[in-house]
This record gives C-alpha cells, sequence and structure tokens, in this order.
C-alpha cells in the first residue's frame, strides 16, 4: 500500500519561496511523474516526500498517515539517486542488504531478499564486485535493486536515467515501466525529460516556479494543456504556437503574403470574449501534407514556404513562417519533400486539436 | 633517447645536481650522527669527523638508551621514551577521532553556521604556541593536571584537532552528500553511516592524521619543557638535557646515539606510511 497525499505544501529557503502550495493527491500504485525545468521545485518536493528536506508549512501522508515530521526512515521509502549513491567500499550484494541490515532484518530473510532482487534485476553475477567495478548501466540497476529490497511502501526515483547514454536510457525506461507493472508499488519520479514523462507516467505533474500547473494523465496534458508552458513543454518538436488576428468565430493567418480564415473549435467563443488576438496552438503532427480522406470544416489547405527540413525516418520535420513565426509540420517521408528541398508546398492544417491561449498570459481561452 | 639536445641534457644534468645536492644537505649530518654514534671516544677526538667507524661500537647506544645521565638521574632515555610513547599515542588517537568526526559533520551534516565555526576551528592552526603557555599552564593547574602525562594529552588533542579537522572536513567535502541521504534512507543513523560509510573510505586521511599528529606530539619540546613534572618529561626533553649535562669530556657519541633514538620513532612510522601519506594528501583531489 502507499497512496501519497500532499496538502499545501510549501518550503522556503531563507526569503526564496521553492515550493508554493502543493496539493497532490497519488493513488496506491500509481506512477506519478513530476516534470518541469531545472529550479522548478521539483526535486525539493521529492526530497520532501523523502524526508531529507524539512518542510515550512502543509502536509504529506501516506495511507492517511501524517508522515511530516518523521525521519527519513521511519517513513518507509526508497530512493534511487541521480548519482546512483551507490556505498563505494560495500561490494553489490552488501548495497542491497545495507539497508535490511540496518532495520535488523534476519540474515536468512536478507540473504533471500538479496537473492530475489538481484535475480529480478539480472545482476546475480555482479554481487561481489565494488561499484567502481560496473557500468552505469550496471550501477543503476545495483541502485534499484537497492531500492527493491527494502520493499517499501514507496519508490522515489529522482532523475535515475540521466546519466545514461541515449540508448541504454530508453532500455532502462522500459525495464523500469516493467518493473512497476510487476510490482504494482506506488512510484513517483522526477524527470525534466518530457519523453520519460509521457512514456512512463500514470499521471503526470507539471510544475513550474514552485507550482503544480497540471495534474492528469500524459493524455489529458499532451491533448488538453492548461497553459501554454505546459503545451510548449510536452511534446517533441514543440507545438506552434501563432499569434493570430481574430475574424469573427475564426483566426486569420498570413503565408507568402495572403490571407486565409482559419476555422477552430469553441470557435463562438472569440466572438464575445472580445479579444484582437490570440496565440493558435497547434502541434506539428496536425499540419500535414494533404491527406484526401480527412475532411470537415476544421480542416485547412494553406500554402507554405519550406525554408529547411529535418527528416528524422519516419517522418519530415519542415520549417516554414506563418504569420511572421517560425512553425514546424510534420510531413510523411513520402510527401515528396526531401532534405534539399525549399519549395513552396501545400500543407493541410487540422485544427480540430487546437487550443488558444491568450496572448499576454498564456492561459488557456475556451474551455 | 638518443634524440635529445645537448641543451636539455644540460638541463637534466642541472637538475639532478640539484636535488643530489639537497639530498645530501640532509643526508650528511646524519651520517655523521650515525657513523659518530658507533666510534668510541678515542676514535672520535682523533679521527676525521668523515670517516666510517674502524668498528661497530654499539656502546654509546646502550649508554644513551639506559644509563646516560639526563640532569640529576642516569637511567638513560628509556623511561622518557616511555613517556613520550605514553602521550603521543592517546593525543593522536583521540586528536585523530574527534578530527574525524568534526570533519564528518562540518562536511555532511552542515548547519547555520558551521562554516563559521570551521574556519574559527581553523584559526587553531595558525595560533603559535607561545601564546597560549601561560593562559595554558593556568587551566592546566585549575583542572589539577599540571605536570601530568595526562595534561600533556589534553593539551596536545586541543592543538591538534585544529589539524584533523582540517584533514578530514577537506577529504569528507569531496564524498557527495547523496551517500548520506542514501543511507538516512537505508535506516542508518548519524553513527551508523559515519562507520559504515564513511570510515571505510577514510584509510588515506586516517593515515595523514596519524603521521602528522605522531610527528608533531614526539617532535613537541616547547609544551613538554613546560607543562611535564620530572617523572613525565617527553624524550625530547630528555634528550635536551642528556646533551646539556656534562660529566667529565662531551660524549659525543652517546649525544649522537640519543639524538637518533629520539629521531627514530617518527622515521619509522614515515616510512611504513609514508606512501598512504603522499597519497592521502591528494587524494581529496581526485574523486575515485
Amino acid at each position: 500500500m502507499g497512496s501519497i497525499q500532499i496538502q499545501q505544501l510549501t518550503k522556503s529557503f531563507g526569503d526564496t519561496e521553492v515550493l508554493k502550495g502543493i496539493d497532490l493527491d497519488i493513488k496506491d500504485g500509481e506512477f506519478l511523474i513530476l516534470v518541469g525545468p531545472s529550479g522548478c521545485g521539483k526535486s525539493t518536493l521529492m526530497n520532501s516526500i523523502a524526508g531529507l528536506e524539512e518542510v515550512t508549512s502543509g502536509d504529506i501522508l501516506i495511507d492517511g498517515d501524517n508522515i511530516t515530521d518523521l525521519s527519513p526512515k521511519e517513513r518507509d521509502i526508497a530512493m534511487v539517486f541521480q548519482s546512483y549513491a551507490l556505498y563505494p567500499t560495500m561490494s553489490v550484494s552488501r548495497n542491497i542488504s545495507f539497508g535490511l541490515e540496518m532495520r535488523k532484518v534476519p540474515k536468512a530473510e536478507i540473504e533471500k531478499t538479496v537473492a530475489d532482487v538481484s535475480q529480478l534485476l539480472q545482476i546475480e553475477h555482479l554481487l561481489d564486485r565494488k561499484p567502481s567495478q560496473l557500468s552505469g548501466g550496471q550501477r543503476q540497476r545495483v541502485a534499484m535493486g537497492r531500492a527493491l529490497a527494502r520493499n517499501p511502501r514507496v519508490f522515489l526515483f529522482d532523475e535515475p536515467l540521466s546519466n545514461l547514454d541515449a540508448k541504454l536510457r530508453v532500455e532502462m525506461r522500459t525495464e523500469i515501466k516493467k518493473l512497476h507493472k510487476r510490482l504494482g508499488t506506488t512510484i513517483v519520479y522526477v524527470t525534466h525529460d518530457q519523453v520519460e514523462a509521457m512514456t512512463l507516467a500514470d499521471r503526470i505533474a507539471v510544475m513550474k516556479d514552485g507550482q503544480v500547473q497540471q495534474f492528469g494523465t500524459p493524455y489529458e496534458i499532451y491533448n488538453n494543456p492548461a497553459s501554454r508552458f505546459v503545451a510548449d513543454f510536452m511534446g517533441s518538436p514543440p507545438m506552434n504556437f501563432i499569434e493570430c488576428v481574430v475574424l469573427d468565430d475564426k483566426l486569420v493567418i498570413e503565408s507568402q503574403g495572403e490571407k486565409f480564415e482559419l476555422q477552430v473549435p469553441h470557435g463562438d467563443h472569440l466572438k464575445n470574449a472580445g479579444v484582437d488576438t490570440v496565440i493558435l496552438g497547434i502541434r506539428p503532427e496536425m499540419i500535414t501534407e494533404p491527406k484526401p480522406h480527412v475532411e470537415g470544416a476544421l480542416v485547412h489547405s494553406i500554402p507554405m514556404q519550406i525554408e529547411v527540413t529535418e527528416p528524422m525516418g519516419p517522418d519530415t520535420i519542415a520549417f516554414g513562417q506563418w504569420n511572421s513565426t517560425e512553425i514546424q509540420a510534420r510531413l510523411s517521408p513520402e510527401a515528396g519533400v526531401d532534405a534539399q528541398d525549399t519549395g513552396k508546398i501545400t500543407v493541410q492544417v487540422d485544427t480540430s486539436k487546437a487550443v488558444l491561449f491568450d496572448a499576454f498570459s498564456g492561459a488557456r481561452l475556451g474551455v | 633517447m638518443s634524440s635529445l639536445t645537448l641543451s636539455k641534457k644540460l638541463y637534466k644534468a642541472f637538475f639532478i645536481t640539484l636535488l643530489l645536492v639537497f639530498a645530501l644537505a640532509y643526508l650528511g649530518p646524519l651520517y655523521v650522527m650515525l657513523t659518530t654514534s658507533f666510534k668510541g671516544i678515542e676514535e672520535i677526538r682523533n679521527g676525521n669527523i668523515l670517516a666510517l667507524p674502524n668498528a661497530l661500537n654499539g656502546s654509546a647506544w646502550v649508554k644513551a638508551w639506559s644509563s646516560a645521565c639526563t640532569g640529576g638521574d642516569c637511567y638513560g632515555l628509556a623511561p622518557y621514551f616511555w613517556n613520550s610513547m605514553r602521550i603521543v599515542i592517546p593525543a593522536l588517537l583521540i586528536s585523530t577521532a574527534v578530527g574525524a568526526l568534526n570533519g564528518y559533520v562540518l562536511s555532511q551534516w552542515r548547519f547555520k553556521g558551521s562554516n563559521f565555526l570551521f574556519g574559527a576551528l581553523l584559526f587553531g592552526c595558525f595560533i603559535p604556541f607561545q601564546v597560549i603557555l601561560l593562559p595554558m599552564a593556568k587551566l592546566l593547574a585549575w583542572l589539577g593536571l599540571a605536570n601530568t602525562v595526562t595534561g600533556l594529552v589534553l593539551v596536545h588533542v586541543i592543538y591538534g584537532i585544529a589539524f584533523t579537522t582540517l584533514f578530514f572536513r577537506n577529504y569528507y567535502v569531496g564524498i557527495p552528500n547523496e551517500l548520506v541521504r542514501a543511507a538516512r534512507l537505508d535506516g542508518a543513523g548519524f553513527f551508523a553511516i559515519f562507520r559504515h560509510v564513511f570510515l571505510p573510505l577514510s584509510t588515506p586521511i586516517i593515515v595523514v592524521s596519524v603521521i602528522w599528529q605522531f610527528t608533531q606530539i614526539w617532535n613537541d619540546f616547547l609544551f613538554g619543557v613546560v607543562y611535564s613534572g620530572p617523572g613525565t618529561q617527553p624524550i625530547t626533553v630528555a634528550l635536551n638535557n642528556l646533551v646539556n649535562t656534562t660529566m667529565g669530556g662531551k660524549e659525543y657519541n652517546v649525544d649522537m646515539a640519543a639524538a637518533v633514538i629520539a629521531a627514530l620513532p617518527t622515521l619509522v612510522v614515515y616510512i611504513v606510511a609514508g606512501k598512504y601519506f603522499v597519497r592521502g594528501l591528494t587524494a581529496g583531489a581526485v574523486k575515485g
């Protein structure tokens, strides 16, 4: 069991307020990702859950017990650190068993746990080695083994993959997800990598400046962002933000000196909103080569002057300009645009998933 | 390499010569001390100071150790040698242990004002011995420790902590704090983390601290002469008395043997652990 309630949590270092009233309700067995740019307070929040950082005000509950003032060892939490923090003088097996040893677990039980955990993580052959004799990926496994051995109520992961090379990172990512499926223990995972956040999470809390900007499933965060910040932070290549003049219930896009009217969802709001301009947020995959079978009022054809292309393999990102703003379109590699192409093409713009933001505050409009 | 140019060869020869000159400057007196200590007194008076002894005559060593007069008593250096050991070993162990704990706290368990405290402790490294002679004498008298081995141990511990704290703090500051955090989550407390995580990492710096403290305390003369009583004098004070006590002619061979005996323990410590000393001094700089 391991549900976590965080209520009105604040934390200040001197005059600097790092956490400004965090409320999160994490269900038992959930994989929660805390994501945000550096300095947003996500690591401080995690350290507060671990008990490594004293909070200024607010409460943290695990399974309904208020643990705010408990020491780390009384919280029944295990953590995987970014630097792994393996004990350098201890063998792998002692690294895994140290936490049990400190908790006075009987020897036979410790041995069995070390055997089980090392088998689960496929590190049996490394048990006698010292951390300095391991590769980065192996250290990562041992660090996870140390956390698993304790069988805690909650796992905390502090950017555990950021020290691995790209290929290994993707492998370990999948492995962590499999592990979670298998164990079903609550995980709170800090990362600044939005791909990790999208792929791993049951729910994501996007943080900025010590506040939770949005708390929801990856689908909600991606398709229904609460603010321009969230929309911009999640997704790669990032969402296009185009400042558009409002014309009744439509938006105006200017390309190559020509003007086009764009119909958007919730367009009727625009008429009554009394704003001259809004920010149109549209993801690159909604600007594509013409697809004859996609039709409707929200599908438009607009020309685009390609300035540069980036072939990714599965698709090609084309850069152009509308309303004097750089935009990215996601074209099929078969669309006839290759890396050298800088010609003018007509793209299909599907605004069914487009979102609108206030031009000044970045707040979401029309929801 | 055969391709070395003449100027490079000259350069190299110059440095080697320079090093040899310095080595000789240090080893020359040692050579004289050793050869003289094995000569008889007649041989010293008539012979060349640099000549090797005609035969290895150990009588000066025996006399220096067991029967030479140091002031009024004529028991040799032996009792004072053990006095020094009784001062050095506890003072060295206590100051190293306290320094290790201080360093552990000041680097890994920082609190408000910990940097100031470290600075204040560091200040202790720069206070000359002479400055504290009188107040310390007062303090020892007040504690009832004047002229005792315990009193000397206390003085050396207090003086040593500044240095040992500096060593350990600078060594531990290179160890990532995440280790402490990980161990705390694993359920280890302050002392358990020190014992299981930090102490096993500390061999090089313990050796540095031990060599440093051993040499400092063993070689100390000023505290020894001021705070000791007749029965508690360390070997440095006894050596001074031995050399200054003349009954008849000056026995250079006994003086030399006594000086070597007084210097031997620090030499042994350095030879045994010197490899670690150099390694430990640089260990903090490069993380493994």
